[in-house]
């Protein structure tokens, strides 16, 4: 028999009730921000054209800045879809050179496995990008300088490759997640923390708390697009033991709040119920109305993700 | 666990010292001015890499080379006894146990040592506090950890996991001889214990757990050889079944790290493996270079065995 009260339970509400004792309402963010949903059927059709398309509705420019492009690379199993597809990343990495970028590395830092090179040979990343060595770097065991007042710290380490980019372009999957309702292009950046720092996995972002860290690094790295890879997402027990999802998309967008937002509605999440997004309410727009959205209209594309029981209440109201 | 080889043991040798040759150059070349190696060649000197290039090149270690690693290691030492993870980076980190480990290699058994030794036995992860261990008497944790058995974290306020706990473990094995404490060998059980718990169904372990959300979790082939090491000299755990399933993680990893780990591993508990094929090119990875040169027949494997276990 389950439960009534479950151990997960209990901490999330004795968190959310310390939460909300500490904090006051974030500011709202008072602008609007434009997202791109494109449509891509599948990893083999021409998806440089795609990205170079997402980025021009997002009015991004490139030229001359020193590009990281960061997937999210996880673990591998052949019979699922935990991984940023390899297509997706190169084709990203060509569109980012035929703009002009003055330089583009591919960059991540996996959460439970110390051997990213062996982890991005078996998600196909050395097969699919040439000389994918020389573009890479492992950003668990990147050199790194301090930066001040990190969530409740007043000193972390992150990696100099991160901290030093013009701009960061997060390439999560679409998948639900375990313990944060939704991992999208925000939650992609727990990858750039440092493992050679704070272990494997990054143990420290769980105390901190897991929407403090994600919302930490988002306030953290303010120069960011996302291109989200929706073409094959996963649902249920996500971020590594879901089902494959076929949602035939890509979200493209430099407000990583409204992107994920417009992900959340796509996937039948209510975003206003998703924590780090509440608490980012001040970094970007989780509003629709503040949301310019380009290409296809995300309600239309709604494909709800299944959601595992605890997460049942986050369901977005039909119509919604 | 023999093997047959299928070429003749003179072209065995010469193959290995090839390996050997071009991973030990690629090492000392790539030694920073302050005596320590970074992660990549060009990088910020690190303790772990250090630590292992140091392991790797341990027959050298009467070089002005070596001792300028040494120190630069030694340098690095707390006032609390931890290591810290390089020296821009002042707070206590896992890589003590290594720290310690090559002290007991190097047969230095000085303050510094000891201190390394007693902040390891200060350490467990934070599920084993108090106020933690009566909350899973409330709600047992859903992981099904028993946090009586201490293990050991990657820094101070996190949980323990099995790499941490497996480091830890081989140091205070290699301290044990020197130090006779009821508590090093109280907190050996315990670890032992720890890892033993939480053993994958498929015979092997996983980064942490067994389990998560009632659902079994595959093991890794990276933690599976880390969790041996830390076993070893264990005389109550029936190991045979893990060794055989780290035995086949090395033939089926693509992963040179993991072949690393395991290779190890399994010629600690004296597996015989054939060498890896000498065409291999050098790793730009600095730590992989110096685990596949502890990972040879004649390399520095035996760094991570407790003293007293027959080869």
């Amino acid at each position: 028999m389950k439960p009534c009260l479950t151990r997960r339970a209990l901490t999330a509400a004795l968190a959310g009730g310390l939460a909300s004792c500490q904090r006051s309402e974030p500011a709202k963010f008072a602008g609007t921000s434009p997202v791109a949903v494109l449509r891509a059927k599948n990893y083999q059709q021409d998806l440089t054209e795609t990205i170079l398309e997402g980025i021009r509705l997002c009015g991004l420019a490139v030229k001359d800045k020193r590009i990281l492009l960061k997937p999210n690379l996880v673990e591998f199993d052949a019979a699922t879809a935990i991984n940023t597809d390899v297509a997706v990343v190169a084709a990203a990495l060509a569109a980012f050179r035929s703009l002009g970028a003055a330089s583009v590395t591919i960059a991540e830092g996996p959460g439970h496995r110390r051997d990213t090179l062996g982890l991005a040979d078996e998600a196909g990343y050395w097969k699919g990008i040439r000389g994918f060595e020389d573009h890479f770097v492992d950003l668990n065991r990147d050199d790194v300088s301090p930066v001040k007042n990190f969530a409740s710290e007043k000193q972390f380490f992150l990696p100099n490759t991160a901290l030093g980019a013009d701009l960061i372009v997060s390439i999560p999957k679409m998948k639900t997640h375990h313990w944060a309702g939704a991992t999208l292009s925000m939650k992609n950046f727990f990858g750039l923390v440092p493992g050679a720092v704070y272990g494997w996995p990054k143990n420290t972002l769980h105390y901190l708390g897991i929407d403090n860290s994600i919302v930490a690094l988002n306030r953290q790295f303010r120069r960011t697009f996302a291109i989200v890879d929706g073409i094959v997402g996963m649902e249920g027990n996500g971020p590594i033991q879901g089902k494959a999802k076929s949602a035939g998309l890509l979200v493209f967008g430099q407000d990583l709040v409204a992107v994920d937002s417009t992900c959340c509605r796509i996937m039948g999440i209510d975003p206003g119920k998703i924590g780090y997004l509440q608490q980012a309410a001040d970094l970007g727009a989780i509003d629709p109305q503040q949301i310019h959205q380009r290409g296809e209209n995300p309600l239309a594309l709604r494909n709800d993700f299944e959601l595992i029981p605890e997460f049942a209440s986050v369901r977005l109201a039909k119509g919604g | 666990m023999a093997l047959k080889f299928s070429v003749r043991s003179s072209d065995i040798l010469h193959m290995a010292e090839d390996y050997l040759r071009s991973r030990l150059d690629a090492l000392r070349s790539n030694q920073n001015p302050d005596g320590g190696w970074g992660y990549f060649p060009g990088k910020r000197s690190w303790l772990e890499p250090t630590a292992y290039a140091l392991l790797a090149l341990y027959g050298e270690a009467d070089s002005p080379a070596w001792q300028k690693g040494w120190r630069l290691l030694r340098s690095w030492q707390r006032d609390d006894g931890a290591w810290q993870p390089n020296g821009h980076i002042p707070e206590p980190h896992w890589s003590t146990a290594l720290a310690v480990t090559l002290h007991a290699v190097h047969r230095v058994h000085d303050d510094a040592f000891r201190k390394g030794v007693s902040w390891l036995l200060s350490l467990s992860g934070a599920e084993s506090r108090p106020l933690v261990r009566l909350f899973s008497l409330v709600l047992p944790s859903p992981t099904g950890h028993d946090p009586s058995f201490r293990g050991w974290p990657w820094r101070p306020e996190a949980t323990s996991w099995i790499e941490p706990t497996a480091h830890a473990l081989v140091a205070l094995k290699r301290a044990a001889p020197q130090v006779r404490d009821a508590e090093l060998s109280r907190r050996i059980v315990l670890g032992e214990g720890m890892i033993l718990r939480r053993r994958c169904s498929d015979g092997g372990w996983n980064y942490g757990s067994k389990s998560a959300l009632g659902i079994d979790l595959p093991s890794y082939p990276e933690t599976t050889a880390l969790a041996l090491l830390g076993l070893q000299g264990n005389r109550d755990a029936d190991l045979t079944a893990a060794l055989r399933h780290a035995f086949h993680l090395w033939q089926d990893s693509r992963s040179r790290w993991s072949r690393a780990w395991l290779a190890i591993s399994l010629r600690s508990f004296g597996t015989d493996l054939p060498v890896e094929p000498s065409e291999q090119p050098v790793a730009r990875d600095l730590v992989l270079n110096a685990l596949e040169v502890l990972a040879a027949p004649e390399g520095g494997f035996r760094h991570f065995r407790p003293e007293g276990i027959p080869s």
